[in-house]
């Protein structure tokens, strides 16, 4: 039987200076240099990694909502061994926040429908939320494990380690299933150049609000409830305390270095 | 010691106090000397100044060095102490003169494409900078985050861009030089050829501070370029990489930006300590990493394809592709921190830079490996191979004191060093002298030696800029 796996990901900029539209509270995106969010390539490694071990029973697609320069991220699944594109995209996806993503997320997913294992990324580098994932998985009404870092799939259920504080917990579930993997669930590889040539020439099929028969009104900017009230950069600044061990000698400097960690927050 | 030269006073340092400030000196102070008394070429290297200065322009360094050179006070130039053949080691004791309060990037002109610098300014910050304008730095050693600009220039430092780019050399346009005797000369400028006379500014160039006191750098810069994409390639055997090198480069529509070597055990260490783990193939014993430059994103695929290709043609186990400022960054990590993951499992580990043509490099590789069953010892290899420039890093056996393998490893980079000039090569692809070669430069290039030395002894007649470097100067402090 086929095993139909959909990884979400997402496209990030690979700047450390991410800006911000200071009115809308949204990312500038144009003319950034992006890759695909860092921990999602656990999770399409973990897809590949199942299609290793079956490849002709498992079918991997990608799916992404994001801008036509997208196409990049989900090209770069797709060479490290996924089988399908599928991209999401239209001016009426702007602006979008974790809410309306989840959204639209779900609706891309229903015309996939039926899968057997969900993956994604624990969050983006850029966002830095978490929700997607989760969201995905109640508005499916999916079951959800998120903090993967070890997944198992074996006749029907997933077994998947979780991180937890202080432990690990170990989850059996039936599929279908979604997860979300942290980074300790495997080493991605990098695409090879047949994986890179045979990407370059697979279609990647794109579908705006129609495509995905979405309510309108639950896109983008506008389905978002969330408000961005102010944005703030935050200051860098190091706060250095110096230690000499002069008159006093090098045991009293260890004291007040103690003293001093000990006072810090 | 050698008598010629004469120990810093309580005298002498409240003079050279005067002439830099009393603020940037440092004497009587051991604990805060003690990083000026070594270099990164390894634990077991160093001497401890009697003084160390740090100017904070060219008057200064011009005072400081007629009172030194009246004196007789050896005085050894430092930049980022990077360096990894010892050049910044003050044998002799004397003066250090640290150039890291000289860092300003005084001008950054568009028009001419030419960056005017101080020699203090970290190489990779100067990167950053022209970056801003949409230029571009190409000389770009490998010691991306700490060397000085100021000590490329005195090695003529290489790197992993050479063969597109060129050495250091290639991109110093001009310099404002103090002799010995103090007096500033101004060589070449913002002009970009001078066919007028001896070029002394090339003789500056990897002179390692023994001729002259850098002071002021103008260095070309060119267009940023555009996007570029790194292939990691496996291969069974050494030889098989190595004679993929020219086929990826006729493959190639532009040369390659760099064409990086690293054997099995490198890539492994490397890995381990970085944290960065690659995809590997099994039975590879050998990786090229490989980069070229596309004119945009579009044209990318289109660029390495080709090279990618030849490489597989050429026997390649597998081709894996960065086209990602963070998958690159992975790959690039691994292989700068060769020698630094080595010094994990032996801290006195000194890296050897021998340079050949390149189709010698399997003749060498094969003599690496006999000199690693003669001397019962892991030799580890990583380097620049379509220059030619491979940098051996034997690692002490157990079974060995400190002491042994001392005199063994001086006695095995000897050995492949002299057998890379025997087979049409040099001691020294990109790091320099120092004064750890002295001895292999002397056997290699005798005749030279005297025109260099008569040289020396024109410029700096009382021989106190950076003794010991270059040419064997009697017994020194160094530990």
């Amino acid at each position: 039987m086929l095993a139909r796996i959909v990884v979400l990901i997402k496209q990030v900029p690979t700047t450390e200076s991410v800006r911000l539209n200071e009115e809308t509270g949204t990312m500038i995106r144009t003319g950034m240099d992006s890759a695909i969010n860092p921990l999602d390539l656990h999770a399409v490694e973990q897809a590949v990694r199942i299609k290793d071990n079956a490849p002709d029973t498992t079918h991997i697609t990608v799916l992404s909502m994001g801008p036509s320069q997208a196409r990049s991220a989900i090209r770069e699944a797709l060479a490290m061994g996924c089988d399908e594109g599928i991209l999401l995209s239209g001016r009426e996806f702007a602006g979008a926040d974790t809410w309306a993503t989840a959204y639209t997320l779900v609706q891309g997913l229903r015309g996939l429908f039926p899968f057997d294992l969900v993956l994604c990324g624990e969050r983006a580098t850029d966002g830095e939320t978490g929700q997607v994932g989760p969201m995905v998985a109640a508005l499916c009404g999916l079951p959800l494990i998120t903090y993967v870092n070890r997944l198992t799939w074996d006749e029907g259920t997933i077994t998947a380690c979780r991180a937890i504080e202080g432990g690990t917990e170990i989850v059996s579930c039936p599929l279908p299933v979604l997860a979300c993997v942290l980074r300790e669930l495997n080493e991605p590889r990098l695409p090879t150049l047949a994986g890179k040539v045979r990407a370059h020439e697979l279609d990647i099929t794109v579908l705006d609000g129609e495509g995905i028969g979405a309510d309108k009104s639950l896109l983008g900017l506008a389905g978002s409830p969330t408000r961005v009230v102010k944005v703030i950069y935050p200051s860098f600044q190091r706060n250095t305390q110096l230690f000499l061990a002069n008159d006093e000698g090098m045991e009293a400097a260890l004291d007040h270095l103690e003293t001093s960690l000990r006072r810090a927050p | 010691m050698v008598d010629r030269f004469s120990s810093v006073t309580r005298e002498d340092m409240m003079t050279l106090a005067r002439i830099v400030g009393e603020n940037n000196i440092l004497f009587d102070d051991a604990d805060r000397l003690a990083p000026y008394s070594r270099d990164e070429s390894g634990s077991g290297h160093s001497a401890k100044p009697d003084i160390v200065v740090k100017p904070q322009n060219t008057d200064q360094i011009s005072r400081l060095a007629e009172y030194c050179n009246r004196r007789h006070i050896p005085l050894t130039p430092r930049g980022a102490g990077s360096g990894l053949a010892g050049g910044a080691i003050p044998l002799f004791g004397g003066v250090v003169l640290s150039f890291e309060k000289m860092s300003a990037i005084l001008e950054i002109d568009t028009e001419n494409m030419v960056a005017v610098v101080e020699p203090g300014v970290v190489t990779n910050d100067l990167c950053l900078r022209v970056a801003e304008d949409g230029l571009f730095y190409a000389g770009y050693p490998m010691s991306v985050q700490s060397s000085f600009i100021g000590g490329n220039v005195a090695c003529n430092a290489g790197g992993a861009k050479v063969i597109k780019y060129g050495a250091t050399d290639a991109h110093v346009l001009g310099l404002e030089v103090v002799l010995a005797s103090g007096e500033v000369l101004q060589l070449g400028g913002k002009r970009r050829k001078d066919s007028s006379g001896y070029s002394l500014l090339r003789l500056m160039v990897g002179s390692e501070g023994t001729l002259g006191l850098i002071t002021k750098i103008f260095l070309r810069l060119i267009p940023q370029p555009g996007p570029t994409a790194d292939l990691l390639v496996p291969f069974a055997t050494t030889e098989d990489a190595v004679a993929a090198v020219p086929r990826a480069i006729m493959a190639s529509q532009s040369m390659p930006v760099a064409i990086e070597f690293m054997d099995g055990a490198s890539l492994r260490h490397a890995m381990a300590y970085t944290g960065n783990v690659v995809s590997q193939v099994d039975d590879a014993e050998a990786y090229l990493i490989i980069q070229v430059e596309a004119a945009g994103k579009e044209s990318l695929l289109d660029t390495y394809r080709p090279v990618g290709e030849a490489c597989m043609e050429a026997g390649a186990l597998e081709v894996f592709v960065a086209d990602n400022p963070w998958a690159s960054e992975k790959i690039w990590s691994i292989r700068r921190n060769c020698l630094e993951a080595l010094r994990v499992i032996d801290p006195t580990v000194e890296g050897g830079d021998f340079v050949v043509p390149s189709t010698e490099i399997p003749t060498m590789m094969r003599f690496i490996r006999g000199m690693a069953q003669k001397y019962r010892a892991e030799i580890p290899c990583a380097g620049h191979v379509a220059d030619g420039n491979i940098h051996p890093h034997p690692l002490k056996p157990n079974d060995r004191t400190d002491a042994q393998w001392e005199v063994q490893r001086r006695q095995l980079l000897t050995e492949i060093a002299l057998k890379a000039v025997e087979l049409g090569g040099a001691v020294s692809g990109e790091h320099g002298v120092g004064f750890l070669k002295n001895d292999i430069l002397a056997q290699s290039k005798r005749d030279e030696l005297r025109v260099m030395k008569a040289i020396k002894d024109a410029l700096d007649p009382h021989g106190i800029l950076n003794p010991g470097k270059l040419f064997r100067l009697g017994e020194h402090k160094a530990e």
